[in-house]
């Protein structure tokens, strides 16, 4: 609601002058009718001088059938447009405000509560210098009836037109309020208005919500991203809402914001991955100190349920894709086996443990610097080397897992990100090899025996002309990746176990997805 | 007191399409075919474009292709084939 002191904004192009009391109002909300019926007492005892104005967000035809139903004789105004409604910062109606002679809000409340009318009308007689109207309850009044959603925050019904499809537009409509019955159970109730993935949520009470949009520092109407498939606008309101079902804190939407922006960057083309009967699914890799000073996971479990941070923020980006985006499970989103990471994919670096720049580096992102790096990737698949005591051999093993990516016979087309543990890392970092050396070697190394096209067909034997040969270790290979380039490395895990991780791409490079990183404060 | 939620979703109106008439005969038509590119897509629709001539009369079969099956088509391949005005398009969507 606008706050006190504030100059009152136009309505319908007329600027009211005070001393007045207005009262924003719909025609079919029972809270309201107690309050026109309750003001039309009061200005019926004040007289001229003390103006009463009813503004109803109905046509003026309606408006004039309740007046009459009602026998109330207070002049009303229509804000038909809502444009009244939206600059008086309603949120719910009855909304009543005073406004002293130089248009100043003086007094407000929201609702019907019948002490606080009688108090807005006493503040009204003062300024006017008339006489207090007094009580204003009657036979089949209530002390108080809580008011119903203001018209410009109710949910589009049913019928409503499309407007037309708008990439450019930087401001968004408010989302609406959803009034839920006292008592209700407000898990299963979100549950049943699919606001979810299958797990409870925080229901996105209006209290919460507000609390998130504030850790953003941003007005709640911003559109931060336009989400595919269906291109809707991600306000940061909406976000917002999303994170708070997401068990986010109001800190994590300063990760939240540019982790959106760039999940909607066209060039990791979300559009196909969310269409894809493929494994794939958006894997956010957070360098920088924000890792630390929000708790992200790094260490041991990076890809499980270990810290808030990587769990919720994760799944605050997934229920966007699905509740903005419209790429729900079943509808768009047609993959064949899926990925857990469709609940939350979200990992940390570990660049404590690294011998090398972080993952954002690689895309001029200054290391020190906070980032936020997106893969479209399949899940995990795990390499084991317990007892390699050089790099040069616990990365062979690693080519083992490379060589599987995508489609075992298919060459040049997909790119990976390796994710190596720590003690693997030690032992890379200590027989002095670079970060680009790793790349080079797996690119070198990387192969599929030529014997395995021997004709009977299968995926990517068609295109084997195409592909790249070699020898690697006496065997005549096809080059499993186009270059060092489409292989990313990085440090992540915990500090025992000699482990590291190989991910898959999508379909890759400007006709597919492309790895985005955006930097942030 | 009523618990007001605020709405995560997408509120704006889905859009209203309806699907077009079918054709009450093929004799003659003019049909476009999209290969939106994926593996084996051509092969299906070279086969369809025969069929489609040889048991069904159609006068003339016209090719379009999306550069990639991983993202919207382009607006110069919808203008292409709304410029060749045809009577029907069929859309090869997977391999």
């Amino acid at each position: 609601m606008l706050a006190l002191g504030s100059i009152a904004p136009r309505i319908a192009g007329e600027r009211l002058s005070g001393p007045a009391l207005v009262c924003f109002f719909k025609v079919d909300c029972p809270s309201c009718h107690l309050a026109l019926r309750c003001l039309d007492t009061a200005a019926r005892r004040l007289g001229e001088g003390a103006e009463i104005i009813g503004i109803s967000q109905d046509d003026p035809d309606a408006t004039a059938e309740l007046a009459q139903s009602l026998a109330i004789r207070i002049p009303t105004h229509s804000d038909v447009d809502l444009r009244g409604s939206v600059a008086y910062g309603l949120e719910a109606v009855p909304a009543i405000f005073v406004l002293d002679a130089q248009g100043r809000v003086a007094a407000r409340s929201q609702g019907f509560d019948r002490a606080d009318l009688e108090r807005l009308s006493r503040h009204l007689a003062h300024l006017a210098g008339a006489r207090d109207p007094g009580p204003l309850g009657a036979p089949g009044i209530p002390d108080f009836q809580p008011g119903c959603v203001s018209r410009h925050l109710e949910p589009e019904g049913e019928g409503a037109i499309a407007a037309p499809l708008d990439l450019y537009s930087r401001q968004a409509g408010r989302a609406s309020r959803i009034p839920v019955q006292q008592g209700a159970d407000l898990h299963e109730w979100c549950y049943e208005q699919g606001f979810a993935d299958p797990l409870p949520v925080v229901p996105p009470t209006a209290e919460r919500v507000d609390a998130m949009i504030s850790g953003s520092g941003r007005p709640a109407d911003e559109i931060l991203a336009h989400v595919p498939p269906n291109y809707a606008p991600a306000s940061v309101e909406k976000l917002a809402a999303n994170a708070v079902m997401a068990g986010c804190r109001p800190e994590y939407m300063r990760v939240l914001v540019p982790a959106l922006r760039a999940l909607c960057d066209e060039r990791l083309d979300i559009h196909g991955v969310q269409g894809t009967t493929h494994f794939a699914a958006p894997l956010a890799i957070i360098n920088g100190p924000v890792r630390l000073e929000m708790g992200f996971a790094c260490g041991s479990n990076v890809f499980s349920n270990a810290a808030r941070a990587n769990s919720t923020i994760g799944r605050a980006l997934q229920l966007v894709l699905r509740n903005i985006g419209g790429a729900a499970p079943g509808r768009i989103d047609m993959s064949t086996l899926g990925n857990p990471g469709r609940f939350s994919y979200v990992i940390g670096e570990n660049e404590e443990a690294s011998p090398w720049d972080p993952l954002a580096a690689d895309f001029g992102i200054a290391p020190g610097r906070n980032a936020v790096t997106f893969f479209c990737a399949e899940p995990p698949r795990a390499v084991s080397e317990h007892k390699a005591r050089k790099g040069a051999v616990l990365l062979r093993a690693v080519c083992a897992a490379l060589a599987n990516v995508w489609s075992y016979r298919t060459c040049g087309r997909s790119e990976a990100l390796v994710v190596i543990g720590p003690e693997h890392a030690a032992t890379l970092g200590r027989d002095g090899f670079t970060k680009a050396e790793v790349r080079g070697f797996l690119h070198e190394n990387t192969g599929i025996p030529v014997a395995e096209y021997d004709g009977d067909g299968g995926e990517g034997t068609h295109e084997a002309g195409s592909y790249e040969e070699c020898m690697i270790r006496g065997v005549r290979c096809y080059r499993k990746f186009r270059g060092p380039e489409a292989i990313r490395v990085m440090v992540a895990g915990g500090p025992a176990g000699k482990f590291s991780a190989v991910l898959g791409s999508w379909a890759t490079g400007p006709r597919g997805s492309q790895m985005v990183s955006y930097g942030f404060d | 007191m009523p618990v007001t939620l605020v709405n995560p979703l997408d509120e704006r109106p889905a859009p209203q399409a309806s699907s077009p008439e079918r054709l009450a005969s093929l004799e003659g038509a003019k049909i476009a075919l999209l290969d939106i590119s994926k593996p084996g897509g051509s092969v299906f629709l070279d086969r369809l474009g025969g069929l489609l001539r040889q048991h069904y009369g159609v006068a003339e079969i016209l090719r379009f292709r999306k550069p990639t099956f991983a993202k919207p088509a382009p607006e110069a391949v919808l203008a292409d084939i709304r410029r060749s005005v045809p009577h029907a398009v069929v859309e090869a969507l997977a391999d």
